[in-house]
């Protein structure tokens, strides 16, 4: 075992003997830091934050092991008291470890086996604690997704159908055909929307609980599959599509992930367009150097206020009414990039345009 | 025969605000009809609006992006009482959201709220308060 992956120990004792005799004992089986006072032990737990576990001596001069073990477990809460004493002190043992103090107690003279086994199981608890902490800021964080979640799909889900309900309420009081047609175009976007919305969705638990699939992208292939979608939308909108791959080596990556990625960016690169502009672009730019793809969505757009740029990211957070939008695919983007290790910087001026700058290592 | 009335719609979906014009047209009430997607857009219009002894009654969604209603009604209710005067304003959401409806309750200005869409039978009895 290497001295890095070694239990961290920290031993408090006011004798030195003690102190060079544990240091001895188990300075093979664990990295131990010794201290003969409590400033000394705070100063050691203050430079090595991954100390697991903590034995103290009860009887000392400046203040018993119980008071040191009280003191310090405001600023350091995570490691594992075990306290090491004498008959005479029982009582005060008993109080620390009923109050929660401590984690278990051994008496003197100590034999190593029981330290050593004392301190094996105060690891344990030591990493099963830190990993119930984690696992926990994992749940609080489902949970307010989740709170978020609900919130909205009553708003986005219902919307669409509040709204064709609408329609078909105003609908039964005409007779005109022309006015019945235009309401059923209507009733088309409101249900465009809402498939939108369910496709966006799709993408969000595909990242969220699917396995990434590791494969050889060639990312021609890739861009052309992508680039086929909005060659119409460029048609149609009149906005110039540029696609320029260059690839010389092979990349391993999640192709799902990445299509995700693309297809959200350039989507919004075509939605938030300006309506009167005459010159519109979308540029894609796919660059793969020294096993990172570099990928660049640019366009001539509305372009993102300054002050919504560290926002755009969050779920459902919306920074236009111009455009209909569920306020999903940048925070899929993210979730995505999150898992392929990417990273993503976005600059934009408003009123000139947005340049989305994707960076994802090979696998 | 009952008093003709202003009408502000405040609503980010176009089409919710087509149906909400279409069915204040329909009553028969309504003097103007003016609807907006964005709330600031509506905020602008109203101090700008000359005084009137018209009545102005308000339907605004909640869920709006940039500002949403609630935001709206706050700016509102900071206006100057002499614009604010003759207001009626009636808060609009898709959502079942309770904390909402709570919320709702909490602004002097807001007369009441109301489940999405609207719809004839909604806004005839809205109108029974305007004689």
């Amino acid at each position: 075992m290497s001295n890095k992956d070694k239990i961290k120990v920290l031993y408090i004792d006011d004798e030195q003997n003690n102190l060079v005799s544990f240091k001895a004992a188990f300075r093979f089986d664990y990295n131990v830091y010794i201290a003969n006072n409590t400033d000394e032990a705070i100063a050691h737990l203050r430079q090595h934050h991954d100390i697991s576990v903590i034995l103290s001596d009860q009887k000392m001069p400046d203040k018993t092991g119980v008071e040191f073990f009280e003191e310090i477990r405001k600023e350091f809460p995570n490691p594992v008291r075990i306290l090491i004493t004498g008959y005479a002190d029982i009582e005060s043992v008993i109080n620390a470890i009923n109050r929660g103090h401590v984690f278990r107690y051994i008496k003197k003279p100590w034999s190593e086996d029981d330290i050593r086994s004392s301190i094996d199981q105060a690891h344990k608890f030591y990493i099963t604690t830190a990993l119930l902490a984690i696992k926990n800021d994992e749940l609080q964080k489902a949970y307010n997704e989740l709170d978020k979640f609900a919130y909205s799909a009553t708003h986005d889900m219902r919307g669409p159908i509040l709204s064709v309900l609408g329609i078909i309420d105003l609908s039964k009081n005409t007779d005109d055909v022309g006015e019945i047609k235009s309401m059923l175009d209507m009733m088309e976007n409101a249900m465009l929307k809402l498939d939108n919305y369910i496709q966006n969705l799709h993408d969000y638990y595909s990242i969220r609980r699917g396995e990434v699939e590791i494969e050889e992208i060639q990312f021609a292939d890739l861009s052309k599959e992508v680039s086929d979608i909005y060659e119409v939308t460029s048609k149609m909108n009149n906005v110039r599509f540029n696609c320029a791959v260059s690839q010389t080596e092979t990349f391993r990556s999640d192709d799902v992930s990445l299509k995700i990625i693309l297809n959200n960016l350039l989507s919004n690169a075509f939605k938030y367009q300006q309506k009167d502009k005459t010159d519109r672009f979308v540029d894609l730019n796919i660059e793969v150097v020294k096993g990172i793809a570099n990928i660049t969505v640019k366009d001539n757009g509305i372009g993102i206020q300054e002050n919504n740029i560290n926002q755009i990211f969050n779920m459902f957070f919306r920074a236009t009414n111009e455009e209909v939008g569920s306020g999903f695919g940048l925070y899929n983007v993210k979730d995505a990039l999150g898992k392929l290790n990417g990273k993503i910087h976005v600059q934009s001026t408003y009123g000139e345009g947005t340049t989305f700058i994707v960076t994802i290592p090979s696998k | 025969m009952s008093a003709p009335l202003n009408f502000i719609v405040v609503d980010d979906s176009k089409l919710d605000c087509f149906i909400a014009e279409k069915i204040i047209k329909n009553t028969g009430r309504s003097e103007t009809v003016s609807a907006f997607q964005q709330a600031t857009d509506a905020l602008v219009f109203i101090k700008t609006l000359p005084a009137t002894s018209t009545p102005t009654v308000v339907f605004v969604d909640i869920q709006m992006p940039v500002m949403n209603g609630f935001e709206f009604v706050e700016a509102f209710e900071a206006l100057p009482e002499n614009i604010r005067q003759g207001y009626s304003i009636y808060m609009l959401s898709s959502s079942i959201n309770e904390n909402d409806i709570a919320k709702v309750k909490g602004y002097s200005s807001v007369k009441q709220f109301l489940n999405k869409p609207l719809t004839n039978n909604t806004i005839t009895i809205v109108l029974e308060h305007f004689t």
